[in-house]
């Protein structure tokens, strides 16, 4: 591994008292991958609610470019170079999706989507209307074009794919690609396998709210992901 | 003839344009931010006082309007911070809060200035004749000025993107963190700018009324009832509910009498708060 | 039972004596506060038992006062005057009702709105009464209203006010604790569970804000006749704002929280307000206290004392509830070109699907395949725009929660919905009340003590729910959905629909939950309809599975042939995971 850009030490935390997450490390290099993997409710998105900052830790700390940001609110995150998707209300509903796209901006122009519009141009027909509207599919599109688009070094997706068609996933996959090849890095939290096998560098598995395997994702058979996702 | 139905057109005019204005900072504490402020009456109330003691001072009338601004934004500072940002900005607790701070600030001033009623003199006398009749010119200058202000908000609000990260935040507080709005800053920033422009229609208003603690709850029920009717967080719901409630007011005052207005407000308002709470052009 | 009377009969004595102790002068200020305590304990029942907040109470004791000053003149000193109160009372209590109802009727959404409403109309009966002079008196009122025949004196009035008092302290007490308290709770806390048990919300809450206008009436009715006056200030903004300020200075949750509430402060008030300018500040300040951080008011001093003398009363004898009446067969759907729309969204896209031979059907699809949406637009959760839903048989063109529930749909939601600040017990009470109340049963306190075997077979499958005084707060999620669970069964429905039933259990908790879904399935010859993401809880269940994909029909057949079926596989490995 290069050096780590993003970097969680012995994480742990919950919600109110219980903790779902127990001391959990993990490291994500410069333009590096990493796919964190897990059955539905092992604490994966409390991990990266914690590392950025939605939930207050119980314990560890998370550095970014060396800088630490544990506990920080998540509005210094950007300034850091942190950008967050979560799983849940991915967009403002209230807001049309050029809104979304634009609102920390400081003007309303669209050119700087233009690419994307290529890519999904789904969000470029609808930019007009508010992003309520849209179906999860489309929502979870239009908020991993945000989170790209903010043009932050370190990317953390909570699964990006739940609802989106498979060529759709494809593409997301390319554009990981190739911002990854322009130096950016992705944390992607996923139970798309699509995904996975196309972007990831290395795969972390959680269980239990702990890390039982990590390595490259080259190592890995799909059917020994496969062991660690079905019952 | 033709001249009372002039006159009538602009004292319609007048009463809804006063009534936006009043209207104006509720909308933006309840219609944005959903914090149902009872005391917003009181924030004018506090306001119009400024504007008598600077008077009194023998301050030029102007320096009324940042001095009740400064007022009211700092209490507004000291209630967001102890008073509505723990109870989480939820609706029906703040109502119940600022029930209770209402009651307060009618108190102090009560014990402050006593009960009785303080007049402001009309810091522009004389009048302009429209189509032969004469109209006292503060309130023209105060029409222009309502108009004015409402107009270069709505301007604002559609064009900055402060009026959309204020929507983000409301819609979807954490994303709104995550994409770098500093939520809590912004909520309070939000809440302040609605108590200290209500100080400052409390400046407009004060040398037509009667100056005394209680003047706020008539306003917090016209202006309340303004936002049920047009709708809450929409600028359309604003100018509609103002024009509703204040042209039908002034109508039927002219026309019939003040109580059968007052009672038609309240008729109108529970129709909607029963068949359509969301009002006529709520945030979709 | 005794611990309720000896607390009752101890009021009764201590306000009875108070005259002894303070005086008549004394006697007779406090009548009119024990007056405003019965109002305020109308404002507290509604506000802190059913959650909904009353702002015009003044409206209605006004009300019922000029209806009394009106009796007392017309009956004169005839001992049928004394008519007036209970007739007052009841007129009033009626109109709430109806009010209410109106307003409730078909809304579920719990705002500010009521609350809003209610304060329009105080303020427009007050513009009203100080406008209509020839009947109210206008500003000046009603004046000399004679008293009730045979008083005389400060004294005599006392009594009978101090007496209702009493009264009304037991009643509120006693409904409190009964079976229609506890809905009342339950309606605070999550209303839609309410009336997915197939109870009317509407009819509930307009109960208890009937009971508080009763209240109201009382006080109305006795104040002509203890003030010899009435004005139209009764209506005002103020006395309405007073009287919330009671309950919750009292504090609104407990019996007696309003009652002392205005007692203490209105008392206090009319002694200080001139001698001490800073009191109602301090009052207001209080106000803000106790909306803060002080929801039991001045009744937190009392929280111990409390705990010593209210004891909950030991829990009742079990009994057998009443058997349901009940078609023992199971209940049939079917989704006739079903449409539903979010917006631009279509969430169901002509979904024709209908339940078969199958004991247990099985939902599965990907995430947005439309599964959640297709049980909420048959219970009435979601508006439905075109196709036809045939429930039983029947064409049911707008479902309503409550009468699908009725018609014997048991329904346990995605995220466990329980009534979360009540306990196990009354969780559990609750559910097995509905649709076996008949008439007064909601006034029995018996009906806690209420089981049937099926909830016995439950209690002994999972050990939690026989700690029943734990409040459901305090269950673990997995807990919860299992207390869900129950809930949904022991309403003994013809058709359960179960949204993931198993999400966030554990291994062991899974499996006992597949066992007593089993158990249950053959012991009530009911229909099930699961859906579930995990194919080993399929599996064991399934007898059909239908798969649904973007809102329509993809596939059905046994679990075999679904997984071997080529259009499924291509979804899954297509789609996500």
């Amino acid at each position: 591994m290069t050096q780590a850009l993003f970097e969680i030490d012995r994480l742990s935390g919950g919600y109110g008292s219980g903790l779902v997450v127990r001391d959990v490390s993990l490291a994500v290099g410069r333009g590096e991958a990493v796919c964190l993997l897990g059955r539905n409710g092992v604490g994966k998105s409390t991990l990266v609610k914690l590392a950025c900052g939605v939930l207050r830790p119980a314990g560890g700390t998370v550095t970014i470019a060396g800088r630490e940001i544990t506990g920080r609110p998540p509005s210094d995150n950007l300034g850091a170079g942190l950008t967050y998707c979560p799983q849940e209300r991915v967009v403002f509903d209230d807001l049309t999706v050029a809104e979304n796209l634009t609102l920390m901006r400081d003007n309303r122009r669209l050119d700087a989507f233009d690419r994307f519009f290529e890519v999904f141009p789904r969000l470029s027909e609808r930019r007009r209307q508010h992003a309520g509207t849209l179906s999860g599919g489309e929502k979870k599109l239009l908020s991993f074009v945000r989170g790209l688009a903010e043009g932050a070094n370190m990317v953390v997706i909570d699964e990006p794919t739940e609802g989106v068609q498979f060529e759709n996933v494809v593409r997301m996959a390319d554009l990981i690609q190739s911002h990854k090849q322009a130096g950016m890095s992705f944390l992607v939290v996923e139970q798309n396998l699509t995904l996975v096998e196309r972007v990831a560098d290395r795969i972390v598995i959680m269980d239990h709210g702990d890390v039982v395997h990590s390595g490259a994702a080259a190592d890995m058979a799909r059917d020994e992901i496969l062991s660690y996702l079905t019952v | 003839m033709e001249s009372l139905v002039v006159t009538q057109a602009i004292n319609v005019a007048y009463e809804v344009l006063i009534l936006a204005a009043l209207v104006l900072g509720l909308a933006v504490v309840m219609g944005l931010l959903n914090v149902l402020n009872i005391a917003h009456g009181e924030f004018v109330m506090l306001g119009s006082y400024t504007a008598y003691l600077v008077q009194k001072a023998g301050l030029p009338y102007l320096a009324a309007v940042p001095a009740a601004a400064v007022v009211c934004g700092a209490i507004g500072v000291v209630v967001e911070r102890f008073l509505i940002r723990p109870l989480r900005y939820d609706p029906f607790e703040t109502l119940l809060a600022t029930w209770g701070l209402g009651l307060l600030l009618r108190k102090l001033v009560e014990l402050g200035f006593g009960r009785g009623y303080r007049s402001v003199d009309i810091p522009i006398s004389g009048s302009i004749n429209i189509f032969g009749e004469a109209y006292p010119t503060y309130r023209l200058v105060l029409m222009v000025v309502s108009a004015v202000v409402l107009v270069a908000l709505f301007v604002w609000y559609l064009r900055a993107p402060t009026g959309a990260r204020i929507r983000a935040m409301v819609g979807n507080p954490v994303l709104a963190e995550a994409v770098g709005i500093r939520t809590r800053q912004l909520a309070r920033n939000t809440f302040v700018a609605g108590t200290a422009w209500a100080g400052v229609a409390g400046v407009m208003i004060a040398p037509l009324t009667p100056v005394e603690p209680f003047m706020g709850l008539t306003l917090i029920v016209n202006s309340f009832f303004a936002l049920v009717v047009g709708g809450m967080g929409t600028v359309t719901g604003l100018f509609a509910g103002s024009a509703i409630i204040g042209g039908l007011q002034s109508v039927l005052t002219a026309a019939v009498s003040p109580t059968t207005a007052y009672l038609a407000m309240l008729v109108l308002s529970i129709l909607f708060l029963w068949q359509r709470p969301r009002g006529l052009f709520p945030r979709p | 039972m005794a611990s309720f009377l000896v607390r009752n009969g101890l009021i009764l004595v201590v306000l009875v004596l108070v005259p002894v102790f303070v005086g008549e002068f004394w006697a007779y200020q406090l009548g009119l506060y024990f007056l405003y305590a019965l109002a305020a304990m109308g404002v507290g029942l509604a506000w802190g038992q059913a959650g909904i907040l009353p702002l015009g109470q003044g409206m209605f004791v006004a009300l019922a006062a000029y209806l009394a000053a009106y009796g007392l003149l017309g009956f004169g000193s005839s001992p049928l005057a004394y008519l007036i109160i209970p007739a007052a009372c009841i007129a009033v209590a009626l109109f709430g009702f109806a009010f209410a109802v109106t307003i409730f009727r078909g809304r579920s959404e719990q705002g500010p709105s009521f609350s809003l409403i209610t304060l329009a109309l105080t303020l427009a009966a007050f513009q009203v009464a100080t406008t209509w002079s020839s009947v109210t008196g206008g500003f000046n009122g009603l004046r000399n209203i004679s008293g009730l025949p045979g008083l005389d004196g400060f004294l005599d009035l006392y009594y009978l006010i101090a007496v209702v008092l009493a009264l009304a302290i037991a009643a509120v007490d006693y409904l409190v604790r009964a079976p229609i308290g506890a809905l009342w709770r339950a309606v605070a806390d999550n209303e839609r569970r309410l009336a997915f048990l197939g109870y009317d919300v509407a009819a509930l809450k307009a109960a208890a804000f009937a009971v508080a206008c009763g209240l109201a009436g009382l006080a109305g009715a006795l104040y002509a006749p203890q003030q010899n006056l009435v004005t139209p200030d009764l209506a005002g903004f103020a006395f309405s704002g007073d009287l919330v300020i009671f309950a919750a200075a009292g504090g609104r949750t407990a019996v007696l929280g309003p009652a002392i509430g205005a007692i203490v402060v209105g008392a206090l008030s009319a002694e200080l307000r001139d001698r001490f300018p800073w009191w109602e500040i301090v009052i207001a300040l209080f106000f803000i206290v106790v909306v803060l951080r002080l929801p039991a008011g001045l009744m937190t001093l009392f929280a111990r004392l409390k705990r010593l003398s209210i004891a909950r009363s030991p829990a009742p004898r079990p009994s057998r509830a009443p058997d349901k009446p009940r078609i023992a067969a199971p209940l049939s759907v079917a989704f006739d070109e079903v449409r539903v729309r979010m917006g631009d969204v279509t969430i169901l896209d002509g979904l024709s699907v209908r339940t078969g031979d199958e004991a247990v059907l099985c939902v599965i699809g990907p995430n947005g395949a439309g599964k959640t949406s297709a049980l909420n637009v048959m219970t009435g959760a979601l508006p439905k725009r075109g196709g036809r839903i045939v429930i039983d048989g029947v064409d049911v063109p707008r479902p309503r929660p409550a009468a699908v529930a009725r018609s014997g749909v048991g329904r346990k939601f995605q995220t466990p919905s329980v009534f979360q600040k009540l306990t196990i017990d009354e969780n559990l009470a609750i559910a097995l009340w509905a649709g076996r109340w008949r008439g007064l049963d909601l006034l029995r306190p018996s009906l806690f003590g209420w089981t049937t075997p099926l909830l016995d077979e439950m209690r002994r499958r999972f050990g939690f729910l026989r700690s029943g005084a734990k409040p459901a707060s305090d269950l673990s999620h997995g807990e919860r959905q299992i207390l869900e669970l129950t809930m949904a069964l022991v309403t003994e429905p013809r058709l359960l629909l179960l949204d993931e039933p198993c999400a966030g259990l554990s291994h062991e908790e899974t499996a006992a939950v597949i066992d007593a879904i089993q158990w249950a399935r053959h012991e009530l010859n009911l229909r099930i309809i699961i859906i579930e993401h995990d194919m080993e809880l399929v599996r064991r269940l399934a007898d059909r599975v239908v798969v649904l994909h973007q809102g329509r029909f993809l596939a059905d057949g046994s679990v075999e042939e679904v997984q071997g079926n080529p259009d499924v596989r291509a979804v899954y490995v297509g789609g996500s995971r």
